[in-house]
C-alpha cells in the first residue's frame, strides 16, 4: 500500500500539482481577468438594465443567430458576457460594458480563465486534456486512500508537527496539511471524477439508452429540450418582465443564465438559471421557461430528485461559485495547502532516495530525472504563473494576437525553465537548479505590484478611490508569494552540509543548523 | 460561524492536551490519567457542540460546509501555533473559551 | 532449542517483497507482476465499476421511484467507489494472478445478474 502511494504519487505528482495550482488560482479567476483587463470598470448596475442592454445589442448583430447566452453582471463579474452561435457556425463571445451596453474596449485577455481551462483542459485538443485530468484525479484518489491507510499514526500524530528536523519535517509537512484538511482533499478529488462522469463512465447510460444518448438529457432537463427554429418570424418579447416573474417564483434569488433558443422566431423560447451565488447545489434543472413571443412563463422546473442533488452538489463544492469572499480564501488557502500536500511529497521521494547517495555524493540518472522534473513542475510553474501576468502587463494594449501571446508567454517561460533544469540539475547540482529558479520567480513576484504602478498605475488608483480592491489584493498577494518564494530560495543558498541522522536535534537557528544535503 | 469556529478550536486543544506528548510541550507536564480522560470527553464534546452551533444558525448544506471549514481551519491554527510557540496555543484556547459566552450573544442576537 | 517447538511461520499475507539481486536491481519477474497489478487495476477495475454502475441503473427504478436517468446519474456518482477498492486490492492481493481473479470473478457474477435480469426475465 506504501508502494503504491508512493508511485503513483511520483508519476502523476508533477502533473497534480500542475493542476492544484492552477486549480487554486481559478477560486479567483474573474478578480484575476479583473487584474488583466483593468479598464472594465465594475458598476452598479440592475439585473433589468443590463438584460435590456444585452437584448438590444443582440437583436442589433446577432438577430440571425439560433441561439443566445447571456450572463447578467455581478459582485465579482463586471461586465454583461454574452455568447451566440452565429448563422455561420461555431460560437461567438462577446463582453458588454454594463452602463453603455456596447462592447468592452479593454486589453483582449484570457485573464483567470486561462489558468481554469488549463486547469481541467490542460492546454490539450478535445476530449484528450479533460481524460488525461480525469486520470489524474483517479490516481489522486487513489494516493489520498492509499495515503490515509499507510498513515499507521494518523491519529496519534494529528497534531505533530516537528519544525528543523530535516526529512521529519518535510514528512510532518506532509501529513500536516494532508490530514488537517483532508474532508477538502477528499470532497475536491471525488467531485472532480463527478464533474466529467458522464464522460469517464458512461457505461449506464448506453445501457439505458443506448446510442440515444440525447434522450438522456432531455430526461433529466426536459425544460431545455429545444426545437428546431420555424420559419416564420416573430419578434422577441422583452426579457425585463421574465426576470421579475423570476424574483417572485424563485424568493429574491438572482437569475445567473439566460439562454434564448430560436430569437426572432415563432417558436423562441427563453430560459432562466439562477445565479449559483445563493445555493450549494448546481441546478441546472431549476429553471424557469417562458414563451419567446408572448413572454408567458411556460414551464417552471425544479431540481429536487436526490440523486441529482448530490452529483449538483458535488459539482458545486468543487466550484464554490457559492462563496463569499471569506469561504472563497478559504477555498484557496486549502487549494494552496493540497498543492503543498503534492509538493512535499514529490520532494520527500526525492530525498528519501537521495540519502542513500549521500555518501557518493553523486545520483544516479532516475534521481536526477526526478530532481529536474521536481523543479521544473514546480519553481518552473511559478515562474510559468507570474510571467503570464508580467506579459499581460508589458504586451502592447492594441496588439491583436495579445491574448495569444500571453499564453505564448507561459508555456515558454515554463518550457525554458525545464531547459534550465536539466542543465543544473545534469551539469552541476539540483540545489543550484532552486535557488536559480526560486530567487527569480521570488524577483518576478515581489515586483509585480511595481509593474503594475508603472505600466496600469492609474487604474489601480481609479479601483481604489471606488473602493475596489481587487487590483490591489492581487498585487498584494503576488508580492506575499514573492517573501515566500524568497525564503525558500535562501534556504538553498551555500553548499550541502552533510547528511545528519533525523534524531539529531538543533543546535541554534536555521542559518547555522547543519541541514541535510537536499 | 464565529462561535462555531472558535469551540472547533477549543476543543481541539482539549483533544490535543488529553495526549501525553503534546500535553507536555503545551502545559510543560502530562496530565494525570484521569484528566486526560477529561480532557478527550471535553474535546470531542465541544467538537460535537460546535457542529449543533452550526446547525442551528445555518441551513444544513451552508452549515456542513462552513463548519468543516471552522474545523480545518482550526486544526491548522493550532497545529501551526502550537509547533513554534506551545504555550501560546494554549492561552488562545482559553481567550476563546471566553470569547465563547459572548459569541454566543451576539449569534443570540442577530 | 527443538525444532518441534519452533514457532509454525505465520502465513504472508501481503505481497511478496521483490526479490533483489546482489546489485539491487529488481527482478524482471517482479517487474512483469507489478505491471500486470497496473493492467488489472486499471482495466479490470474499470470494467467492475462500469459493470456495477450499469446494475445500479438497471435496477434502482425497479426498487424505489426514481426515473432512468436519475438512476444513471446516481449510478455513475457512486461507481467510483467501486473504482477505488478495486485498485486498492490489486496492490493489497499477494499475487499479480489474485488481482486478476478478484476483478474479474465479480465482474463476470454482475454482469451475468445484468444480463439475466435484462433478457431473461
Amino acid at each position: 500500500m506504501a508502494w503504491l502511494h508512493t508511485w503513483a504519487g511520483l508519476v502523476f505528482g508533477w502533473l497534480l500539482f500542475a493542476i492544484f495550482l492552477t486549480g487554486t488560482l481559478s477560486y479567483f479567476k474573474e478578480e484575476i481577468t479583473q487584474w488583466t483587463q483593468p479598464e472594465i470598470v465594475p458598476h452598479e448596475v440592475s439585473d433589468a438594465v443590463a438584460a435590456e442592454r444585452a437584448q438590444q445589442w443582440l437583436q442589433a448583430n446577432a438577430p440571425d443567430a439560433k441561439r443566445w447566452f447571456i450572463r447578467l453582471p455581478d459582485e465579482r463579474n463586471p461586465d454583461i458576457a454574452l455568447t451566440f452561435n452565429p448563422a455561420k457556425g461555431g460560437f461567438e463571445q462577446k463582453s458588454l460594458d454594463s452602463v453603455s451596453g456596447q462592447p468592452v474596449q479593454a486589453r483582449e485577455s484570457m485573464g483567470g480563465e486561462f489558468f481554469y481551462r488549463f486547469h481541467f483542459q490542460l492546454q490539450m485538443p478535445h476530449p484528450w486534456g479533460r481524460w488525461l485530468a480525469s486520470v489524474a484525479a483517479m490516481v489522486m484518489f487513489v494516493a489520498l486512500i492509499s495515503g490515509i491507510i499507510t498513515h499507521k499514526k494518523i491519529f496519534k500524530e494529528f497534531f505533530t508537527f516537528r519544525p528543523r528536523k530535516g526529512q521529519r519535517t518535510w514528512l510532518d509537512g506532509h501529513n500536516a496539511v494532508a490530514v488537517l484538511i483532508l474532508p477538502f482533499h477528499l470532497m475536491i478529488t471525488y467531485s472532480s471524477l463527478v464533474i466529467f462522469m458522464t464522460m469517464v463512465m458512461p457505461a449506464s447510460i448506453l445501457t439505458t439508452y443506448g446510442s440515444n444518448t440525447s434522450a438522456f438529457f432531455d430526461d433529466l432537463f426536459p425544460a431545455f429540450k429545444s426545437a428546431p427554429p420555424v420559419s416564420e418570424a416573430a419578434p422577441l418579447a422583452s426579457i425585463v418582465p421574465m426576470l421579475e416573474v423570476a424574483t417572485q417564483k424563485w424568493d429574491g434569488s438572482r437569475v445567473g443564465l439566460i439562454t434564448v433558443n430560436n430569437p426572432g422566431k415563432a417558436n423562441a423560447t427563453v430560459a432562466l438559471g439562477r445565479n449559483g451565488a445563493d445555493h450549494i447545489p448546481h441546478e441546472p434543472g431549476t429553471a424557469l421557461m417562458f414563451n419567446g413571443v408572448t413572454g408567458e412563463l411556460t414551464q417552471q422546473s425544479s431540481m429536487t430528485a436526490a440523486s441529482l442533488l448530490l452529483a449538483g452538489g458535488m459539482y458545486g463544492l468543487h466550484m464554490g461559485h457559492f462563496a463569499g469572499p471569506l469561504l472563497r480564501w478559504l477555498y484557496f488557502l486549502a487549494g494552496i495547502g493540497g498543492t503543498a500536500m503534492i509538493a512535499t511529497g514529490l520532494v520527500i521521494w526525492l530525498g528519501k532516495r537521495r540519502l542513500k547517495h549521500a555518501k557518493s555524493g553523486v545520483l544516479p540518472f532516475e534521481l536526477k530525472l526526478v530532481e529536474m522534473l521536481n523543479v521544473a513542475s514546480m519553481s518552473g510553474l511559478m515562474l510559468a504563473v507570474v510571467s503570464f501576468f508580467w506579459a499581460n502587463r508589458l504586451l502592447p494594449v492594441s496588439f491583436a494576437a495579445r491574448s495569444d501571446w500571453e499564453v505564448k508567454t507561459f508555456f515558454c517561460v515554463w518550457g525554458l525553465a525545464l531547459l534550465h533544469a536539466f542543465g543544473r540539475v545534469f551539469f552541476r547540482d539540483g540545489r543550484t537548479a532552486w535557488r536559480e529558479q526560486l530567487t527569480l520567480a521570488a524577483a518576478l513576484y515581489c515586483l509585480l505590484p511595481v509593474l503594475d504602478m508603472v505600466t496600469a498605475g492609474s487604474y489601480l488608483w481609479a479601483s481604489l478611490k471606488q473602493g475596489q480592491w481587487t487590483l490591489a489584493a492581487l498585487d498584494l498577494t503576488a508580492l506575499a508569494t514573492g517573501v515566500f518564494l524568497a525564503w525558500g530560495a535562501l534556504r538553498f543558498r551555500g553548499e550541502a552540509l552533510g547528511v545528519i541522522a533525523s534524531k539529531q536535534t538543533p543546535t541554534g537557528s536555521n542559518r547555522t543548523t547543519v541541514q541535510e544535503a537536499r | 460561524m464565529l462561535l462555531a469556529t472558535l469551540l472547533c478550536y477549543v476543543g481541539f486543544t482539549a483533544l490535543c492536551l488529553s495526549m501525553n506528548r503534546h500535553a507536555e510541550d503545551l502545559l510543560g507536564a502530562s496530565l494525570s490519567f484521569a484528566r486526560s480522560r477529561a480532557a478527550r470527553w471535553l474535546g470531542w464534546g465541544v467538537l460535537a457542540l460546535s457542529l449543533w452551533v452550526a446547525l442551528v444558525s445555518l441551513s444544513v448544506g451552508q452549515a456542513l460546509v462552513q463548519w468543516f471549514a471552522a474545523l480545518m481551519g482550526s486544526a491548522f491554527v493550532l497545529v501551526f501555533v502550537m509547533s513554534y510557540w506551545p504555550r501560546l496555543a494554549v492561552s488562545l484556547a482559553a481567550i476563546g473559551a471566553v470569547l465563547c459566552p459572548v459569541a454566543a450573544c451576539f449569534q443570540l442576537l442577530a | 532449542m527443538d525444532a518441534a517447538m519452533a514457532p509454525a511461520p505465520v502465513p504472508e499475507k501481503r505481497p511478496r517483497a521483490p526479490k533483489k539481486s546482489a546489485a539491487g536491481e529488481v527482478s524482471m519477474r517482479w517487474r512483469l507482476a507489478v505491471a500486470s497489478r497496473v493492467l488489472a487495476a486499471v482495466i479490470g477495475g474499470y470494467l467492475l465499476a462500469s459493470l456495477a454502475s450499469v446494475c445500479l441503473a438497471y435496477f434502482l427504478p425497479l426498487l424505489f421511484q426514481s426515473s432512468r436517468a436519475e438512476a444513471a446519474v446516481l449510478s455513475m456518482t457512486l461507481s467510483f467507489l467501486f473504482y477505488l477498492p478495486a485498485v486498492l486490492w490489486c496492490f493489497a492481493c499477494r499475487t499479480a494472478l489474485r488481482a486478476w481473479l478478484g476483478l474479474l470473478g465479480p465482474s463476470a457474477v454482475l454482469g451475468a445478474v445484468y444480463a439475466c435480469a435484462r433478457w431473461l426475465v
